[in-house]
């Protein structure tokens, strides 16, 4: 799946899954797969509440300048 | 030569006119105040009271509100949310007082605050009528209600970028900050503060240029919160300016109004979507990103119950099928009275291949007929069994 997807096109993505799935138009073989995706469609919507990655990187970058600090002084 | 008399006796009789003639006696006048200058510890005030025709000033006097009636001040900025400053047009009650060495004055004793109010409310009105006559296309009042522009644009389903236009360490930027930051369900919100002041005359100016700020770098913000909260309640002014009002209803990206106040809403908040202090601007932004997690622990749960259903199903689908192989399954056919004829080891399918004389082989549910074929007739009608 396409990590650039935005959380909004991952919003609407996710509601037509669901609707599919409901619908009962997955293929037992293909649901797996599908609920594969419906995950990833959902972690792309619940880190834009929340920004995880943003909050890693903001560590990551916390810490390495925490470490340059250590190494000048 | 004249008699010459002292300026004390002079200025005494002046003082004797006076009071004959006004002997305590109060008026209601109109006037525009000029030159207040406030004494709050000592609750006095002393300003000028003045009347103009076509622009020329025609009349003005000193005037004095004394502590006892130093109230009547508070009182109007209390009512009318803005400064008893310099320009106002009043209408207040006066007595006339002469002092031997401080001369004429008019001793205020009471303001109209209601003509001042409606004065307010009047231009408030025309500025709402120019905004709809001169923005037919961005502006409209539906039901007592105005749609602009700006306050029909759709939201994000997020709203994480914020734009904040408020003034440097006030009540209002700690109070919304605060709610942001210690929202409950720890949604991550990116706040950048426009700090400028937004009281006083130029105010208006100067939030126009913080949205025009803004919006060169409007890719940036979801939203834009202009939020002023506690201390004073004076001075909503610059929030009823035209100029100000029609950018707000007019501005791409949706505005939040949080100014604090409970008489009529300003125009700018008419023009954008009003919420009434700091806070309450803040937590609206978090119950909607709240809305969007319910919308998405919905779709979660509609997505767990129709992969279960989808599996339940399946199981459901493949049961019916075993029902239908079983039952199918030569032996359920010999047990249900049914009989398979065979021929040279093969069932029989074609009752064709079958001549006279033929040997067959009748399998039962327990036991085999053999048997020779003696007639050959077709049937008339479909079997009755």
């Amino acid at each position: 799946m396409k990590t650039d997807l935005t959380y909004s096109d991952a919003y609407s993505k996710l509601e037509e899954l669901v609707e599919q799935l409901e619908e009962g138009n997955i293929p037992l073989d293909k649901l797996s797969l599908k609920v594969k995706q419906a995950n990833e469609l959902i972690s792309i919507c619940e880190n834009k509440l929340r920004n995880i990655q943003t909050e890693v990187n903001e560590t990551i970058k916390a810490v390495t300048k925490r470490q340059k600090k250590k190494g000048s002084g | 030569m004249q008699d010459i008399i002292k300026l004390s006796q002079l200025v005494e009789q002046i003082q004797e006119t006076i009071q004959t003639q006004f002997d305590n006696e109060v008026f209601w006048i109109s006037a525009r105040i000029m030159d207040v200058k406030k004494y709050e510890t000592n609750r006095r005030c002393y300003l000028k009271l003045e009347e103009y025709e076509n622009g020329i000033k025609t009349t003005e006097i000193r005037a004095v509100f004394w502590a006892n009636y130093y109230h009547e001040i508070e009182k109007f900025e209390k009512v009318i949310k803005q400064p008893f400053k310099d320009g106002t047009e009043i209408i207040c009650k006066v007595k006339v007082r002469f002092h031997k060495v401080y001369g004429l004055n008019l001793d205020v004793m009471q303001i109209d605050v209601a003509h001042t109010l409606g004065i307010l409310e009047l231009e408030r009105q025309q500025t709402l009528e120019k905004l709809l006559k001169e923005n037919p296309k961005t502006i409209q009042l539906f039901d007592g209600v105005y749609k602009t522009y700006n306050n029909r644009l759709q939201l994000p389903l997020v709203i994480e970028n914020i734009a904040l236009i408020t003034a440097p360490n006030s009540d209002g930027q700690r109070d919304f900050q605060q709610e942001i930051k210690r929202n409950k369900h720890d949604y991550t919100f990116s706040v950048t503060e426009f700090l400028t002041t937004i009281q006083g005359d130029t105010a208006h100016k100067l939030i126009l240029e913080q949205l025009n700020l803004i919006e060169k770098n409007k890719q940036r913000f979801d939203v834009v919160a202009i939020v002023r909260g506690g201390g004073s309640q004076t001075d909503f002014k610059p929030f009823d300016d035209y100029e100000l009002s029609k950018c707000v209803a007019n501005f791409s990206i949706p505005i939040f109004t949080g100014i604090g106040h409970d008489r009529n809403q300003s125009t700018v908040d008419l023009m954008a979507r009003e919420q009434k202090t700091p806070t309450k601007v803040a937590s609206l932004f978090i119950e909607h990103n709240f809305e969007f997690e319910n919308s998405l622990i919905d779709l979660k749960t509609r997505l767990a119950d129709a992969v279960k259903e989808g599996l339940e199903n399946a199981k459901d689908e493949l049961g019916h099928a075993k029902r239908i192989v079983k039952l199918s399954s030569p032996q359920a056919i010999l047990n249900r009275g049914f009989a398979i004829i065979m021929s040279n080891n093969k069932i029989v399918v074609d009752p064709k291949t079958i001549k006279e004389n033929s040997q067959l082989q009748t399998l039962l549910k327990d036991e085999t007929i053999y048997s020779t074929v003696t007639k050959k007739t077709k049937n008339e009608n479909r079997l009755n069994i």
